[in-house]
């Protein structure tokens, strides 16, 4: 199992975000997961991350370590990227400068060489600017690599932070609304490039997303939270003909008598 | 031209060579007098100062209003040296750059906590809290300051006039300010700019943001403590405190702020414009603050990354521009 959850919580004061989740995710899969508003999809990513810490009893495990109270540089480290849902660009860095902070973790230069500016550096610092133009080429922004990330329109910041998160060559990458605010025509482009890179650099994915088209014919299992519970879990077409799942999503479907109680009061 | 660039920069320490031969030939040729010599060596400790600040301001975003203190802390560290021990700059730069270091984790350490303008307050109270200490302290010649700090010999030859000491504040200078480039242009400067742009995202991306946060405060504390160590050695070796008060602070920042934050030649270019002009304007005493305070003002508001920043852009437009067309073509 490349990610694991054991008996996740997470409560904001009274409110429970996420109660009792467990996940299990093998490598090389896409998983969708998927839940109506404030169901806990984000805290579930920001727990795992490492951006909240979990609350006691709570177990995770990446890749074989324990992850359960790491902050989150050493998990980014352990090879565990995300993008978040309100993009979280670094908007007064150009676009290749961006890109290229994502692939910090991969570099390879000790602090004292970068300090006294030995050759080496310089040569890296090519090498890695190399890589990450191609990567931006790749995605479509390779003209754009001067400008500030500020000048770029809203599809290509879900672009760049796309890359932005790839460069750090993860193992398992952790999309949060991807697609949100895009219009059909660039959420298939937007699609096809992730399931491009998906398998240019074997990548496990989770996506959270609110256009069920994408879920549906993207992901190999979905898992359905709701009030921090998670109440359906397999495939899409399974879980989309799932009771609880209709449930929160539509509310509860009524018999003739509930009907006439529901109306009578 | 496209070729000598290419090995500009792939040896960036060939630049600095150049910039040294060049500098080195500047007083035969253009100085008259020993002000001016004077005043190159004040620029150059001012560019020292500018190129700390900006690393730990313009790069890693964190406000620090009490650099001026860690630059106290340089001088003295020096000039205590000189009193007490007699030694030479060759001694007590090194020992500058160490103990100004030391208390850059200092003031380091609030900025886990605390951001923007509260951070701003922490440091001035650190900053102010050093020149008092200082200013009421005999040990460090209280309100007399420290007077006659020798300058340096090398070979025999004594640096004591403003014009010889032209040749020991420019190689400090450039060295310093070729540690600061060779630092910024690689993962560092880049983690340091994430953090001030968004740290929640740069943990994502693996970097450790309490550790670049002290980091810069360190290093720029580091360059501040070498500018003071070269200001206290300075002819005619003069340091007081109240060469160290918030007035000071604000050319500094002036000086960051005009050239351009986040901006290595900017940093530079504020430094050598705001010096020369507060050299000029002495004059006008009354006025000088409060024209450096709107200088701030206006850039901010009219030129956000300063003249450094602003010049790029309009590079890095037209090479945009240029793309653009050829590939419509």
């Amino acid at each position: 199992m490349l990610l694991k959850t054991k008996n996740l919580m997470k409560a904001f004061g009274g409110l429970k975000a996420i109660d009792k989740v467990d996940f299990e995710l093998p490598a090389g899969e896409i998983r969708g997961i998927i839940g109506p508003n404030g169901s806990g999809k984000s805290t579930f990513f920001n727990l795992v991350s490492g951006v909240y810490d979990p609350d006691p009893g709570s177990y995770i495990e990446f890749d074989g370590h324990d992850i359960t109270d790491e902050p989150p540089h050493k998990i980014g480290a352990l090879g565990l990227s995300r993008t978040f849902q309100l993009l979280r660009l670094y908007q007064d860095m150009s676009v290749i400068n961006n890109v290229m902070s994502g692939y910090h973790t991969r570099v390879k230069y000790k602090f004292f060489d970068a300090v006294i500016g030995r050759k080496k550096i310089w040569d890296q610092e090519k090498e890695i600017k190399d890589e990450m133009m191609e990567l931006l080429s790749f995605v479509g922004l390779a003209d754009y690599a001067e400008l500030n990330a500020s000048e770029l329109s809203g599809g290509q910041r879900r672009l760049l932070v796309l890359a932005r998160a790839i460069a750090m060559k993860p193992k398992l990458l952790m999309l949060d609304e991807p697609a949100a605010g895009l219009s059909p025509v660039n959420v298939d482009n937007l699609m096809k490039i992730i399931m491009q890179l998906k398998d240019k650099y074997g990548l496990t994915l989770i996506i959270i997303e609110h256009i069920l088209k994408v879920v549906m014919d993207t992901c190999n299992t979905v898992t359905v939270l709701d009030h921090g519970q998670k109440i359906a879990e397999g495939t899409p077409s399974q879980v989309k003909d799932d009771n609880a799942v209709i449930e929160a999503y539509l509310g509860k479907k009524m018999n003739d008598e509930e009907m006439r109680k529901a109306l009578a009061v | 031209m496209e070729k000598f660039k290419k090995i500009i920069s792939q040896y960036p320490f060939l630049g600095f060579i150049i910039a040294y031969l060049i500098l080195l030939c500047v007083p035969t040729i253009f100085f008259t007098d020993l002000y001016q010599s004077h005043l190159s060596s004040l620029i150059f400790v001012n560019i020292i100062v500018a190129a700390g600040l900006n690393i730990v301001k313009g790069y890693c975003g964190q406000v620090t209003v009490g650099h001026v203190g860690l630059y106290a802390v340089g001088s003295y560290t020096a000039g205590c040296m000189f009193m007490y021990l007699g030694s030479d700059l060759w001694m007590t730069l090194p020992a500058a750059i160490i103990v100004t270091g030391l208390f850059g984790i200092a003031f380091g350490i609030p900025s886990f906590r605390l951001e923007g303008p509260y951070l701003a307050l922490a440091t001035l109270g650190g900053g102010e809290a050093i020149r008092l200490f200082i200013e009421n302290g005999e040990f460090f010649g209280s309100t007399y300051g420290i007077s006659s700090i020798s300058q340096p010999v090398i070979f025999g030859v004594p640096f004591d006039t403003p014009d010889k000491y032209y040749y020991i504040s420019m190689p400090v200078m450039l060295i310093a300010v070729y540690f600061s480039y060779s630092i910024l242009k690689s993962s560092i400067g880049r983690a340091f700019m994430s953090v001030r742009e968004d740290p929640i995202s740069a943990a994502a991306s693996g970097i450790d943001i309490k550790k670049y946060k002290i980091l810069a405060f360190i290093l720029s504390a580091m360059f501040a403590g070498a500018a003071g160590a070269v200001y206290a050695h300075l002819p005619p070796g003069y340091i007081h405190p109240n060469n160290y008060t918030v007035i000071e602070m604000v050319t500094f920042l002036a000086m960051v702020v005009f050239g351009g934050l986040g901006h290595i030649w900017g940093g530079i270019i504020g430094a050598i414009i705001i010096t020369i002009v507060y050299d000029l304007t002495r004059p006008l005493y009354e006025y000088q603050l409060f024209i450096f305070g709107l200088t701030i003002v206006l850039t901010i508001l009219f030129m956000p990354k300063g003249i450094g920043g602003f010049i790029d852009k309009i590079f890095i437009d037209k090479r945009f521009k240029k793309k653009k067309v050829e590939e419509g073509k």
